[in-house]
């Protein structure tokens, strides 16, 4: 999954080289600069896999964590071992945490890596036109990294916790992302404003403000916080679920 | 059974902590000492003496006019069109959010954040410069050496004598206030900055006192400057209770009008109590509970920002644009926009006609130009110069205060109801436009503007029917 995620970055920057330079202004954003600077790779890549790609390799991820075992009939060996619901619940979640950072990490890794070598890296414009050398940049991109790692912790628990519900995996990762593809729907009605702080999708693309000067902690905190609300939220449910679950399988 | 009931207390505890935990964020926070009693009169003079000239702060604006929202979907929004009108028509719609630094009168910059974009307006002394990052295009402007010895003038404050309005302060170094020809108001700077090859459009700045719309965003300030300069017998100035804005306590100004026969009900203007710096203006709309307008700091420092955040270079990739240096210095009531060079001729056919009443620009100002100008109007700033000049007919005035109706009347050889037409073209405008009895009618919460078949114009923060009345009667 990981390589399929690195294939975005590889795919875009091909695509940006084989063709006549992009204009200015169409497709997304940051996708006119790539054939100026490579770095530029990383951050389009990320932008293209936060609505559908990243989401889908969360939630595949966090909904497996115990359907699958349960649908595998490895569900009650797991729980012989005296080890506890709860702890085998938070290592799950955990392994779900470690994806969601590797995910963004690989797409960044892999952008910067296909970028370097196809394109030219030199110093780096930021969106408010202020230009920093290549290091700073490349701090840039890990702060974008772990921006979108925040970005889907809520996602992965809330995935844990479908996972939880049911016994056919494809089931709870199906649900997962059809969750997030619902709150980024919800995210663009001007309707439904007062719903948007509470969408776990709200802040996702706030991952830009690291690209203003002097960084915009902002929407990093809001993000944050939201986030964590919904690990608590949704941990919780998956605990009460769990633990009082009939393991059948 | 009792046992697993117990364990779902967590989930239910949860929301309800978080619950709890909102609540009590909601309620607005007590300051921790509240502010001493003062009258309407002497929060004024509070307002009027502020020196505040080195902050950084954010400015969130957001604006319920009525308008057409603009389709702001997909990962990045922004200016939509390259034309003027749909630009200026931004600032006026939805939700905005700039982050504002300023150190000294010759030190400032101004960030608009778009989503995964980002405009800029830097000055560091002399220069000037706009950036874009929707399309890298940056711009510079070389202010004339006398531009930074000479108080630049006060945006929105015509050179009239003033009613009781406190003492201005300094000019700040805000961008409406840069002799410079920037941009359609409200405009992109780097992007669509005014080229022999632009036809302005949007001129509103040879009628209306200033700069309509600054090219980047109001700030609370230029606001408050703006509405505080019509405050006179017909405006009832009272103080409301303390607010706290960005975290400060501040007074709460409300002027009202005192009159029920205009469409503005009330504007508010939270003054820090510390500093006096307006932190928030607040404009309310006869029969709607949202602020029609409102535009204030969400987070403020009162510290100096670092140096660094006034350097500017061009990144590399852009594309430059050198701005022509007006040729005469920006005085107010002169002509904000030379006749730019290649442009249109001028003397020849007044594209910009005394009729040229961007309807969108107008809510912001609508309130400097009307009620100031009904005793006299060759006194609209820019008419004896500009429009004298071109030999145009002059705008006429019915009611007062802030009942004020200004009738421009059409341009001479049928140009302007051409120039409505094309006005109307717009797709934005032709959208916002109804047809009414005798005209076309574009109606937000503050202003209405009747544009009538024969190429009149009229414009007034009154009911459609106060319109159709003037121009029934002119």
């Amino acid at each position: 999954m990981l390589l399929a995620l690195a294939a975005i970055p590889v795919l875009i920057a091909v695509a940006v080289r084989l063709s006549s330079s992009v204009p200015p202004g169409r497709g997304p954003a940051f996708l006119d600069r790539i054939s100026q600077n490579g770095l530029f790779v990383a951050v389009t890549a990320m932008l293209v896999s936060v609505p559908l790609f990243l989401p889908l390799t969360i939630g595949v991820v966090a909904g497996d964590t115990i359907a699958g075992e349960a649908s595998l009939g490895t569900l009650r060996y797991l729980l012989v071992a005296p080890a506890g619901r709860v702890r085998l619940l938070l290592v799950k979640y955990a392994g779900a945490l470690a994806f969601c950072i590797a995910a963004p990490v690989t797409v960044a890794l892999a952008g910067a890596a296909i970028g370097a070598s196809l394109f030219p890296v030199g110093p780096v414009t930021l969106l408010s036109g202020d230009v920093v050398q290549p290091p700073e940049a490349a701090l840039r991109l890990v702060l974008i990294a772990a921006y979108l790692a925040v970005s889907l912790a809520g996602l992965s628990a809330i995935g844990l916790f479908l996972s939880t519900l049911t016994v056919v995996p494809v089931g709870a990762m199906a649900a997962t992302v059809v969750l997030s593809v619902v709150s980024q729907v919800l995210d663009q009605l001007p309707q439904l404003e007062w719903l948007h702080p509470w969408l776990f999708t709200h802040y996702w693309f706030g991952f830009a403000d690291v690209l203003r000067q002097p960084v915009l902690w902002d929407s990093f905190a809001s993000n944050a916080l939201l986030q964590a609300g919904y690990i608590a939220v949704f941990g919780a449910l998956a605990y009460g679920r769990f633990v009082t679950k009939d393991v059948l399988s | 059974m009792n046992r697993a009931w117990l364990r779902w207390v967590p989930a239910a505890a949860v929301p309800a902590v978080i619950a709890a935990g909102v609540l009590v964020g909601s309620i607005p926070a007590r300051a921790g000492d509240p502010l001493p009693q003062k009258s309407p009169a002497e929060v004024l003079t509070l307002l009027g003496q502020h020196n505040t000239r080195s902050f950084s702060g954010t400015v969130q604006q957001s604006a319920e006019l009525g308008l057409p929202e603009l389709p702001a979907a997909g990962p990045s929004s922004g200016p939509v069109s390259a034309g003027g009108a749909a630009s200026v028509v931004e600032f006026l719609t939805g939700e905005h959010t700039a982050r504002i630094f300023m150190d000294g009168p010759t030190k400032m910059r101004v960030q608009v954040m778009d989503r995964l974009a980002e405009r800029d307006v830097i000055r560091r002394d002399n220069d000037v410069w706009f950036y874009n990052s929707k399309d890298n295009s940056a711009a510079h402007l070389a202010l004339p050496a006398f531009a930074s010895d000479l108080p630049l003038p006060v945006p929105g404050v015509p050179a009239l004598p003033e009613p009781p309005a406190p003492p201005e302060p300094p000019a700040p170094p805000e961008p409406p206030a840069l002799p410079g020809p920037p941009a359609p108001p409200g405009d992109l700077p780097g992007r669509d900055l005014p080229g022999p090859d632009l036809p302005k459009p949007d001129l509103p700045l040879p009628i209306l006192p200033g700069p309509p719309v600054p090219p980047v965003m109001p700030t609370p300030e230029d606001l408050a400057r703006k509405f505080l300069a019509v405050v006179d017998s017909s405006t009832e100035v009272t103080v409301g209770p303390d607010v706290e804005v960005a975290g400060r306590s501040a007074y709460s100004l409300a002027l009202a009008p005192r009159t029920q026969g205009t469409l503005l009900e009330k504007v508010a203007i939270a003054v820090d109590g510390e500093t006096g710096m307006p932190l928030r203006v607040t404009v309310m709309a006869r029969g709607q509970a949202e602020p029609a307008f409102e535009a204030g700091f969400t987070s403020l420092s009162l510290a100096a920002p670092d140096d660094s955040v006034f350097t500017f270079v061009a990144p590399p990739g852009a594309t430059v644009k050198e701005l022509p240096v007006p040729p005469v210095p920006y005085m107010p009531g002169m002509p904000a926009l030379p006749p730019s060079p290649g442009g249109i001729t001028p003397g020849v056919v007044p594209d910009s006609g005394p009729d040229q009443v961007p309807p969108d620009a107008v809510p912001l100002d609508q309130p400097t130009a009307v009620p100031e100008e009904p005793p006299a109007p060759d006194k609209v700033p820019g008419s004896d110069a500009s429009l004298r000049h071109r030999d145009a007919p002059r705008p006429t005035v019915t009611g007062k205060g802030w009942e004020t109706v200004i009738g421009f009347p059409s341009a001479p050889g049928g140009q302007g109801a051409a120039w409505t037409e094309s006005l109307l073209k717009d797709p934005l405008l032709s959208q916002a436009a109804v047809v009414v009895p005798g005209g076309r009618l574009l109606s937000t919460a503050l202003v209405n503007v009747l544009l009538t078949d024969d190429g009149r114009v009229f414009v007034g923060m009154v009911p459609a029917e106060r319109l159709q009345a003037a121009a029934g009667a002119a």
